[in-house]
């Protein structure tokens, strides 16, 4: 195939018609991992069809259950969303650490996602943050949890025909705090070799009532661990606490070594990074009561 | 009078000898006086650079030489 | 030289010629060449790491609609021709061989073929349809795999060149073996109170200019041949296609592009006999591009390296003996900086016993090229590091102690000949007095001190500047411009001529419009090409001069030239002074056009000496490091433009510090490259570093009018042991092996 069709219907009827019409045609969100494969010949897709032109698919729309985040919607247009910011920090702060300033003007959460990657920096933080991914499809629209989306690198429950428009995070309980961080050998433009993101729910005497911790790059996909999150329910978030739900994460890791890291190493530090990040969670969660 | 100083690399072919010091106006002489002494020198000192009183020159034939002129044979230098 | 000289632009800092293109993106690099009716070309690369070719069938691609021309190395003729350089002698068979295989491929991405047709996609898929049958051979990745007893052997006809060990095998994959020595060795280290010895390794890196390679051919009916492309040296590119191919070189002309970074891996041809042979053969002009991924795996790059070091030093600190082995990866063809790398290595100090040997070896990897100061970053690495662990064993300042033992003019350099005026002493003085090598130090982190030597080509440079009728003035030179070396030269023109920057425009002409040049490396334009310029500066001054001796109708010898201007001596001192505008506006009516030519053959410049300062901090929970404050000081004869030779300072400390911290070529045990882009060849990035801090010391070269030294190599060569010697200092580990990436720093943090 010598020349890729390029499509931007403006449904998402007419969306689902072209991929289901094509099954070696492909959605284009920001294209920041896509045009990449497809330049180096990783992917040699039939037909591009672009999403940004459909309404829905762009956007942010926050109301008192939660944000529903449209699919194709550009990473800096989360980071700028001061209220978005304000209720989950983490997950923005997660979607800011993608690429450099020029890929979040393009690149999107809901493509970070579609991805697949095992080290996608979003995944971990919607997944603790219990978001939901929309999917329309032939058969309609379904949703389905976030934690599960991917079912492999780079391997997704959607079937053909469908797409993700868009992402839904409830807003989170009063007294509750979120936090992600990664690992990765420079300051930016990298890929994690350990990511952990931790949700900490406390009430009003500093006992946790409720945890989520997701950990990524160390298994086929992002991992929630809820040994983690036991090791931190019922506890005031000491020290000894952030330990134990550190040593629960590194338990969890299936890590594999490859070129940016050995398997050890892997679970090692997403042990280190699940304590830091549950220390941030925490210091959150306290100053939101 | 100028004096040839040979490296460890070039003894070799020098049987052993590390210095000789000979009377001749130029660098041109001074190569036929050090191949003429030493044949088996010719062949690796041709893709050497000469130094003549720690001046580095690639190719300083018909330099003139000094009183106490030293010379050394030096690998040539790739640079980047 | 004299030292008085006071200067009315060398040292100022205008705005570079070719600054505004640069930065609005409307520079012309090499990919951005198009003529009508052009091919584009796609190389098919082995997917071996080594195996014989044994056969390819190209007829699928050539049946493919749209595709004008194939070739493999039956295209490309086997030559035994030799490039000189001036520099090391350029093999062409090898080069040859290197751009398009002809009967094994040596190494995961070695062209096989190539393909020309009408549209970039049509090339490749063609390219895709080619058949090669391969015998697969066993790789032979490390310096100790191809020293193994029983080793496959890459090239069946290698001979150890140099000096090859008595009991060395006849078939070898050692190119070459050099020795330095001096002194009684064994005594030295008898005499020594303290010897410290160790083993460093660092890993090939490539040299990461931004700038793929690219070219465009057009190979005429007549014979004729243009080449536009992207290079260090058009002139290389000629002679080295020409040589490889069996044309004249007089029918070859190469255009250089604006240049998007070499370091030297810019030398060598790669594209260049691709596209001017499928020209050839499909009649039209012919671009070939390479992706980042044919630049890591098929350009570039340098040594891989393992380095013994063992140095042994007095109580007081008095360095007494050192013996090093040097073992340099050349991949897959001979030529590693291996014997540079033993040049280097004690250059620095006065060891009155050493013995130096250095390897070269043949490995399945690409080719490498030079690489900035080639061969000494890895040689200094592990003598700066091996000293800093003196200096902490013997309680001694690591300054200090160098200083007792730094090299100074009249010393005898490791290689032979005496050194000259250098500034070592002067650059170590000034890190010692600089406020950052005693400022305090946070939690975890530490600080480490290194020194730098490179050697400072000369070689062949040819100029000319010619005069406008209004007074201002074009300079031409043959060597592309890589760190603002236009600019440079221009300044030299408004200081020898008297006009202003603004008023003299430089340019960069192709083989056909100025003399012979020697490629832009070994740090030689500025010094050596700018001999050149000064020179034609000067003979277009003294043009002017005769030119107001025919005006006021006086014998030349009673003109001289002053600040921009033809004055009046004893014997015409009635008449006003002639500027160049008004000498330039009479040129028809003295004697015509004004045209000023220098040629020069310049030794070499006489070495450079740097030192670098780095604090680090670590996560000693993750292995994860920074660089948090940075300083660079070095002696650089005389700063033309200081911006530009800042520049130079900066940008090689921050690939040293790539090189220290995280850049390494990862291979599989196939010898398939793991990482051949951006984003797992680790470089900086911007943000990664701090502001590195720079120290211009000037010590004069003699050897140059205004007493200009290289400047633009030894930057590179202190960055590696500075990063070591501060790990060391934050973590109390003693790191030998490159890069000190997390991982590897947090195993041996954690003692696993």
């Amino acid at each position: 195939m010598l020349t890729q069709r390029y499509e931007a219907p403006t449904t998402v009827a007419d969306a689902v018609r072209l991929m289901q019409a094509d099954p070696q045609a492909t959605p284009l969100a920001g294209g920041t991992d896509l045009l990449v494969q497809y330049r180096v010949g990783l992917r040699r897709p039939s037909a591009f069809v672009d999403l940004k032109r459909i309404p829905g698919l762009v956007g942010i729309t926050l109301d008192e259950v939660g944000m529903r985040l449209g699919a194709a919607t550009s990473a800096a247009e989360v980071c700028e969303h001061g209220e978005a910011r304000r209720l989950w920090p983490g997950l923005v702060e997660a979607v800011g650490l993608l690429g450099s300033t020029q890929i979040q003007g393009r690149g999107s959460v809901g493509g970070n996602l579609c991805n697949g990657s095992p080290a996608a920096d979003t995944t971990c933080p919607l997944i603790v943050n219990r978001a939901r991914a929309v999917i329309a499809g032939p058969q309609g629209e379904r949703t389905v949890d976030v934690d599960g989306f991917t079912t492999g690198p780079h391997k997704t429950v959607l079937a053909p025909g469908e797409v993700l428009v868009a992402l839904w995070v409830p807003r989170p309980a009063a007294g509750t705090g979120d936090a992600y961080l990664r690992l990765i050998p420079r300051s930016e433009m990298d890929i994690a070799a350990a990511g952990a993101a931790v949700s900490v729910t406390l009430d009003k005497g500093g006992t946790c009532t409720a945890a989520r911790v997701a950990i990524a790059a160390v298994a086929p996909t992002a991992l929630l661990v809820p040994a983690a999150a036991e090791a931190l329910i019922g506890t005031k978030l000491d020290d000894a606490a952030l330990v134990r739900a550190g040593e629960a994460a590194s338990a969890a890791a299936r890590s594999i070594g490859d070129k940016r890291g050995t398997a050890a190493y892997r679970r090692t530090v997403v042990g280190v990074l699940t304590r830091r990040a549950a220390s941030i969670a925490a210091a959150r969660a306290r100053a939101s009561h | 009078m100028a004096t040839i100083y040979f490296s460890a690399a070039l003894t070799d072919f020098t049987g052993g000898i590390e210095s000789l010091t000979v009377d001749v106006p130029r660098v041109r002489e001074l190569m036929q006086a050090v191949t003429e002494r030493f044949p088996d020198l010719a062949d690796p000192i041709e893709i050497m650079a000469i130094a003549v009183d720690g001046e580095v020159y690639q190719e300083p034939d018909y330099l003139k030489l000094g009183e106490n002129s030293e010379i050394h044979f030096v690998p040539r230098i790739a640079g980047g | 030289m004299s030292a008085e000289r006071t200067f009315e632009y060398i040292g100022t800092r205008p705005i570079r010629h070719d600054g505004l293109d640069k930065v609005t993106g409307r520079a012309n690099y090499g990919a951005d060449f198009t003529l009508p009716g052009m091919l584009h070309g796609h190389v098919l690369r082995s997917p071996h790491a080594h195996a014989r070719i044994v056969s390819i069938d190209t007829s699928a691609a050539e049946a493919t609609p749209g595709v004008k021309a194939v070739i493999t190395g039956k295209d490309i003729p086997k030559t035994n021709a030799k490039l000189s350089l001036g520099e090391a002698a350029m093999e062409l068979g090898p080069m040859g061989d290197n751009a398009l295989a002809h009967d094994k491929a040596l190494y995961e991405g070695h062209a096989v073929a190539a393909v020309a047709a009408t549209s970039p996609e049509i090339a490749r898929e063609a390219a895709e349809k080619i058949v090669v049958v391969y015998e697969v051979l066993k790789p032979v990745m490390t310096v100790d795999q191809a020293l193994a007893p029983g080793a496959t052997i890459l090239h069946d006809d290698l001979v150890t060149k140099g000096k090859p060990l008595a009991d060395a095998p006849k078939h070898t994959n050692v190119a070459l073996r050099m020795e330095l020595k001096r002194g009684d060795l064994e005594a030295g280290f008898a005499a020594a109170d303290l010897i410290v010895e160790r083993t460093f390794t660092t890993p090939m890196v490539h040299q990461g200019y931004i700038e793929p390679h690219a070219c465009v051919a057009r190979y005429g009916e007549d014979g004729q041949v243009l080449v536009w492309t992207t290079t260090q040296g058009h002139f290389i590119v000629r002679d080295a296609s020409a040589g490889i191919l069996g044309i004249d070189a007089a029918k070859v002309k190469v255009v250089p592009s604006e240049i998007g970074g070499g370091f030297g891996g810019k030398i060598p041809v790669y594209l260049e006999p691709l596209a001017i042979v499928l020209s050839r053969k499909a009649h039209r002009p012919v671009k070939m591009v390479m992706s980042r991924d044919d630049v890591f795996r098929a350009s570039g790059p340098t040594s891989g390296t393992k380095v013994r070091m063992k140095i042994g030093a007095k109580k007081d600190g008095t360095l007494v003996a050192a013996s090093a082995s040097l073992y340099y990866e050349a991949g897959a063809y001979p030529g590693s900086p291996a014997g540079a790398g033993a040049m280097c290595v004690i250059a620095p100090y006065t060891i009155p016993n050493f013995m130096i040997e250095a390897y070269d070896i043949v490995v399945n990897r690409p080719k490498v090229a030079a690489y900035r100061a080639p061969g000494s970053p890895a040689a200094m690495f592990a003598t700066e590091s091996v000293i800093d662990e003196i200096a902490q064993k013997l309680g001694m300042d690591p300054i200090d102690l160098r200083l007792k033992n730094a090299a100074q003019e009249g010393d005898s350099a490791p290689y032979g000949p005496k050194y000259g005026p250098i500034g070592l002493k002067q650059v170590l003085e000034a890190t010692k007095a600089h406020p950052h090598w005693k400022a305090p130090l946070g939690p975890n982190q530490g600080r480490g001190v290194a020194c730098g030597f490179w050697f400072n080509a000369g070689l062949n440079s040819t100029a000319t500047v010619s005069l406008s009728a209004d007074g201002s003035a074009t300079v031409v030179t043959g060597n592309p411009d890589i760190g603002g070396t236009r600019v440079a030269q221009a300044m030299m023109v408004s200081e020898e001529l008297g006009i202003p920057v603004e008023r003299v425009r430089p340019t960069v002409a192709d083989t056909d419009s100025i003399g012979y040049n020697d490629l832009t490396g070994g740090s030689r334009v500025c010094y050596a090409t700018g001999m050149a310029v000064i020179k034609a500066a000067q003979d277009a001054r003294d043009q002017l001069c005769a030119r107001a001796a025919k005006i006021w109708d006086v014998d030349p010898s009673c003109v001289a030239w002053e600040r921009g201007r033809a004055i009046p001596l004893n014997g015409a001192s009635d008449k006003e002074p002639l500027t160049v505008s008004a000498l330039a506006a009479k040129m028809t009516a003295t004697g015509g056009p004004i045209v000023g030519r220098g040629a020069v053959s310049a030794p070499m410049a006489g070495p450079g000496f740097a030192t670098n300062i780095c604090d680090i901090e670590v996560d000693k929970e993750t292995g994860v490091s920074r660089v948090v404050r940075y300083t660079a000081i070095q002696d650089v004869g005389k700063a033309v433009h200081p911006s530009y030779v800042e520049g130079q300072m900066q940008g090689g400390a921050v690939q040293g510090i790539g090189w220290a911290l995280n850049e390494e070529y990862i291979y599989d045990e196939a010898g398939h490259l793991e990482n051949a882009g951006f984003l797992d060849y680790r470089m900086p990035v911007a943000s990664d570093l701090p502001m590195i801090d720079t120290v211009l010391i000037e010590v004069a070269n003699p050897l140059h009018p205004y007493g200009v030294r290289g400047v633009g190599e030894v930057p590179i060569v202190p960055p590696l042991a500075a990063v070591a010697n501060a790990m060391a200092g934050a973590t109390g580990v003693r790191f030998t092996d490159l890069p000190l990436s997390p991982p590897r720093v947090l195993k041996a943090l954690s003692g696993a």
